[in-house]
């Protein structure tokens, strides 16, 4: 992990919806501090420094809030309805010699031999949930995809953890699979498929007889 | 025949109101790429189909193509030189309703640039303006 990033803050003394709005609109974002038995701090940090950051794959930052510095580890991101915009952050107070579980996003390397034989990689799990030192943490945990052939598996526990972690995730998880494509279904086999109306559940079923009645 | 569900309550539904954004279905869940939508809409299960054929026909049994939308919600429509009244009219098709920032369709075991014309592809067939989105790797 790249080193700890300093981060400026300022403490929120008006909180709520609105008063958040107002904050983003001044290139701020809004962000609340916990843990370590304390109480929980609203602050803003500044939200142009704060995306570099986590672009450049900071995770753990030093904040220095009105004078007070910690150190401070990304809990939660909120994203905008496009996923673009952070509007919200979660930070939980650490100590550097402290352990804690993170998640770990996943990076796939090499080419699996499956892929010549005309199979595709499908990946369930794009993380892992790791045990580890906070100034330990790393940007990404590599699994080698390389012998990975047609109906081959790898699982959580399969993969290869950097010295001194502890994996979280249950190690029976489905990481990913390589599998032969099915043929896509053409436009015939699909209409096949699909009913011509679907059933109604409420609807009354016509009673016996009613039609001699009327008569 | 479009898509359409196989069992309903109810065979005819108000038509309702979409307000506001996405705030499920507005991420890459299953696949590495994505379309997204940026606006408001209904989308039909023909639309829903043609982008289907759109992305296989690129993709050429490569990769997988997985659709985050299903037309659940019915729309009637009065037959030409009718006169008003006599009440609701027979179901004309089936609708997905979309908001921005719901992911349309997801295509995952290929590389980007294939991706990203399959899914222009697809972009072609929709009533609405797409973008096209990567998956996020959760940090936090």
């Amino acid at each position: 992990m790249a080193d700890r990033m300093v981060l400026k803050g300022e403490l929120r003394d008006k909180v709520g919806s609105r008063h958040a709005a107002r904050l983003r609109k001044g290139g701020k974002l809004p962000a609340i501090i916990y843990g370590h038995g304390k109480d929980p701090a609203a602050v803003s940090f500044d939200l142009h420094d704060f995306t570099e950051g986590l672009h450049h794959g900071h995770r753990l930052f030093d904040a220095d809030i009105d004078k007070n510095k910690e150190t401070l580890l990304i809990k939660d991101l909120q994203y905008d309805h496009l996923g673009k915009g952070i509007i919200h952050v979660d930070m939980v107070r650490v100590d550097l010699a402290e352990i804690v579980t993170v998640r770990v996003p996943l990076e796939l390397k090499g080419t699996s031999e499956g892929s010549h034989e005309g199979g595709i990689i499908d990946e369930h799990l794009d993380h892992l949930e790791v045990e580890c030192k906070v100034s330990e943490i790393p940007e990404v945990i590599v699994v080698s995809i390389k012998e990975v052939g047609v109906g081959d598996a790898i699982h959580a526990g399969d993969v290869e953890l950097p010295g001194g972690m502890k994996l979280a995730t249950a190690a029976d998880a489905l990481v990913l699979t390589c599998h032969l494509v099915a043929a896509a279904k053409s436009t015939e086999e699909m209409e096949e498929e699909m009913p011509t109306a679907p059933e109604v559940i409420t609807e009354k079923a016509p009673e016996e007889g009613t039609e001699g009645q009327s008569e | 025949m479009a898509l359409m569900p196989k069992r309903v309550k109810y065979r005819k539904q108000q038509r309702g109101k979409m307000k506001g954004n996405a705030s499920r279905t507005n991420f890459v869940a299953f696949g590495e790429y994505g379309l997204q939508t940026l606006e408001t809409h209904w989308i039909t299960g023909r639309q829903i189909e043609a982008g289907r054929i759109a992305a296989t026909h690129y993709l050429h049994r490569e990769g997988k193509v997985y659709i985050r939308i299903f037309p659940h919600h019915s729309y009637t429509a009065k037959p030409l030189e009718t006169r008003m009244g006599k009440g609701k009219a027979e179901i004309a098709g089936w609708v997905a309703r979309v908001k921005p920032g719901t992911v349309l369709y997801e295509i995952g075991g290929v590389p980007e640039d294939v991706a990203k014309i399959a899914l222009l592809r697809v972009a072609h067939k929709m009533p609405v303006k797409c973008r096209f989105v990567t998956r996020r790797h959760s940090i936090a």
